[in-house]
């Protein structure tokens, strides 16, 4: 019966041709417009590691003295300073843990055959790779002894491996960074990750980086922050020692916690850890506060989906609605010219509940055909987005998800707008129409 | 005379039309004035005033790694070679790059710190004297320092006694006017500002205070280092291109990375607002014409549905211009209701983008002139099909009966 409907409904679509025509264009414009806006927001907030976001947290501690205010919603640092961050990862307390910071070096080889260029660098603790699923293509990590020891070594991903050794197996060979010679143990594969969930400082859509390093490194050898570093109060740092030691913050520290339980106990160890602090004159504050966020939890605390973005979402839903009324106009107007019609089929005993399936399934058939146009708008409005601001160039893409939902969301809307019209239709009074053939 | 009365009648035997149209009026209004809003408030900080000649300054970084020069003595050589090139107005050594959403803030006090007082969050650079030769910005009072005054050091001990600052900064700190040749503090350093700018951007336009920066004389020459070079107009290009070479030319065991354009960093550092700005004025392009059209057809099909009733009028002596301003009276009344409607659905809408996200008042003028606009572009949308009814003939009304 419903390819029977399906056959009626393109007959008629042929009959009408420019009604039928101007619905479709209607649906694609609105799925269109729809679509393009909803795909980036799709992308800006896509789970970046769903296998276990839930299971790694950030931790923040709220380090300022009594009455003085961060910009954040609950007034806590972003970062961590030098001495909390170092002794929470040495803590015997939760699972895995990292912490690291950002910088970058002047990149090259003992060869002339690469220009020296700017590479950007991650210090992080080995632990780093397991806890961010990363895999390995050659080599491996640092073991905990080189970490210990500021060993240079260094990771490096697969670009920098093919710009660099030309794709192959770069273990055991030097890099120059800077003024010092490093040596390649391990290339990571690529690391596709919309958004740079494990530290959002300096653009969440930024791509991730290209050496991993010990973080030991960063005091054997001064490395500078090329992440943000902020501080709350006055502070004398005129040495790299001073910095280490002051309450700025400027590193990030991720802990994977398996269970509540886990949780919990790792809360409490935090809560302790801080009164341990204050003891030692830290932490100038009555109420001591330390917050644990999940991969999601951070993205949404840090607004990593622009308000621009959910006020175009949000537009564009409306902007759908007008779509949808215009539809059923025309769906009114395509259907009620055709009463007679129906009237005959009524009386050769069609059922109210067949007409009336027969013109839902014609105006999803429209909403199909919408969608998939809408597709192709929605594509040319990507790339208009794209071609706008490059910095959203891998995040205004269409995944499956959305491609798929596309139609759903056409022909659902199409369905809605069919509602009435179909029926109206199907309440069509046979004898009227037959009395006046 | 408009025969509002029959006309009304007419509407309320056929009423589903009649509110499709309405509601497609009202949504309309709502999203085309606040999205115009959006527009106009986007036009206005993207076409903003920076107190720089954008066109003519360049910037890039330069990162060492060669340890067997003095990075101090190097950037003195390097500014001298950038101030020979021809076509090159002025080079400085430049902390940081203002426009570009990078650089350093910090509160700017009447007291020592930590002695509590009045203070202002400023962005500041560490430039040397041809700053603000280099930058293009006005001096308007006071004087620009000296190279003496410049501080070249590795310690921040020693920062510099003297500063140069914006006029928004300097009237934050001292509302009087009576600033210039005060001392302020940069934590517990004391500065005596010795010059004013009239207008110069700090590093973030968004910021709640995007005017107040401060120029410092200081130099701390790391293996990082940032050059700004001003050229005469129409010849950055050629400077840009040669720069890399220059700079390698006098020592070349660095990187010299993102040779840009001043305007380039404001435009990349402003690239979303231009997006949303571009994407809002599709959205409101399409979204009106997709009305337009929808008044079109609907009136089309009414048309068609009473053709035999307009034939019997024009047969009753109905001018056609009485089937034309028809079809228009019956039309502005659904647009009215439409309109009204839409004004409060605007009005609710823009509280409730105030509300959850930092947009201001929506302002009134913009949802009544959207709604003369809706108003006017649904009579212009009815025009052409009731042009189209006027010219059923008469005889329709006799042939089938």
């Amino acid at each position: 019966m419903f390819l029977h409907y399906l056959d009626l409904s393109w007959r008629s679509f042929k009959r009408t041709p420019l009604v039928s025509f101007l619905m479709v264009l209607a649906i694609a414009i609105g799925i269109g417009v729809t679509m393009t806006s909803l795909s980036v927001y799709h992308m800006m907030s896509a789970d970046p590691i769903p296998e276990k976001s839930s299971d790694l947290y950030t931790v923040q501690l709220q380090t300022m003295d009594e009455g003085r205010t961060w910009w954040t919603v609950d007034n806590m640092p972003l970062q961590l300073t030098y001495q909390d961050a170092v002794n929470l990862n040495q803590a015997n307390a939760g699972g895995k843990r990292v912490t690291m910071v950002r910088t970058g070096f002047s990149v090259y080889l003992d060869s002339d055959k690469v220009k020296p260029f700017i590479g950007q660098a991650r210090l992080t603790t080995p632990d780093f790779f397991d806890m961010f699923n990363l895999s390995f293509i050659y080599g491996g990590v640092w073991s905990a002894q080189q970490e210990a020891d500021a060993a240079p070594v260094v990771v490096i991903n697969k670009a920098l491996n093919d710009k660099l050794f030309a794709g192959e197996n770069p273990v055991g060979k030097m890099v120059y960074l800077d003024d010092a010679s490093y040596e390649v143990i391990g290339v990571i594969d690529d690391w596709d990750i919309t958004t740079k969930y494990y530290d959002l400082n300096n653009g969440a859509f930024n791509k991730t980086e290209q050496l991993f390093l010990p973080f030991s490194l960063m005091k054997a050898r001064q490395l500078e922050n090329w992440g943000n570093t902020n501080g709350w109060k006055h502070e004398k740092t005129n040495t790299f020692n001073d910095k280490l030691n002051s309450e700025m913050v400027w590193l990030q520290f991720w802990v994977e916690l398996k269970t509540p339980a886990e949780k919990q106990a790792y809360q409490d160890f935090l809560m302790a850890y801080m009164q341990e602090q204050q003891k030692l004159g830290r932490f100038n504050r009555e109420k001591l506060t330390a917050t644990l966020r999940d991969v999601n939890e951070w993205m949404q605390y840090n607004n990593v989906v622009s308000e621009d973005n959910e006020i175009l979402v949000g537009l564009s839903f409306m902007f759908l609605a007008v779509c949808l009324a215009n539809i059923l106009g025309l769906l009114l107007a395509k259907f009620l010219r055709r009463a007679p019609e129906v009237g005959v089929r009524r009386a050769l005993g069609a059922s109210k509940r067949q007409i009336f399936f027969q013109h839902i399934v014609e105006v999803a058939m429209l909403g199909f055909l919408g969608g998939i146009f809408g597709i192709i708008l929605a594509q040319v409005g990507l790339l208009g987005v794209r071609q706008s601001y490059s910095y959203y160039q891998s995040l205004a893409t269409m995944d499956l998800t959305m491609l798929l939902s596309a139609p759903v969301i056409a022909i659902s809307t199409c369905v809605i707008a069919g509602l009435y019209p179909a029926w109206l239709v199907c309440k069509t009074n046979p004898a009227i129409y037959l009395k006046s053939q | 005379m408009l025969e509002i009365k029959p006309i009304f009648h007419a509407l309320c035997r056929s009423k589903v039309g009649a509110i499709l149209l309405l509601i497609q009026i009202a949504i309309t209004t709502a999203i085309v004035s606040n999205a115009a809003f959006i527009i106009q408030d986007r036009i206005s900080y993207l076409s903003q005033e920076t107190g720089y000649p954008e066109q003519d300054i360049f910037v890039f970084n330069v990162m060492m790694f060669g340890k067997d020069v003095s990075p101090s003595q190097q950037y003195e050589l390097d500014e001298a070679m950038l101030r020979q090139i021809p076509g090159v107005v002025d080079a400085a050594y430049s902390s940081n790059t203002p426009l570009s959403g990078s650089g350093s803030s910090s509160d700017f006090s009447l007291k020592p710190a930590p002695e509590e007082s009045k203070s202002a969050r400023s962005s500041y650079m560490f430039i040397d004297e041809h700053g603000i030769n280099t930058y293009g910005v006005k001096l308007i009072a006071g004087r620009n320092y000296t190279e003496d005054e410049v501080i070249v050091t590795d310690n921040y001990d020693e920062l510099s006694k003297v500063t140069v600052v914006t006029k928004t900064l300097l009237d934050e700190l001292f509302p009087d006017g009576n600033g210039l040749g005060q001392t302020v503090y940069f934590g517990d350093i004391p500065m005596k500002v010795i010059g004013v700018v009239e207008l110069m951007k700090g590093p973030w336009l968004k910021d709640s205070r995007p005017d107040n920066v401060a120029l410092l004389p200081f130099i701390k020459p790391g293996t990082n280092a940032r050059f700004v070079v001003r050229t005469e107009p129409g010849q950055r290009q050629s400077v840009m291109n040669r720069v890399e070479e220059a700079m390698l030319k006098n020592y070349n065991k660095r990187v010299i990375s993102r040779i840009r354009g001043l305007d380039d960093d404001k435009e990349s550092y402003m690239a979303e607002d231009t997006l949303m700005m571009r994407m809002l004025i599709v959205l409101i392009t399409i979204l009106v014409l997709v009305t337009a059209l929808g008044i079109f057809g609907l009136t089309l099909f009414n048309i068609s549905k009473r053709t035999k009733q307009i034939g019997t009028r024009r047969a009753l002596g109905a001018r056609k211009s009485a089937i034309i301003s028809y079809f228009l009276v019956e039309n502005a009344m659904i647009c009215i209701v439409g309109l009204v409607i839409g004004v409060i659905a605007a009005v609710y809408l823009g509280q409730l983008l105030m509300q959850h996200f930092s947009i201001a008042q929506l302002d009134i003028s913009y949802v009544l002139a959207t709604a003369l606009a809706v108003f006017v572009m649904s009579l212009l949308a009815v025009l052409a099909p009731a042009k189209r009814a006027a010219n059923i003939s008469p005889s329709i009304a006799t042939r089938t009966i």
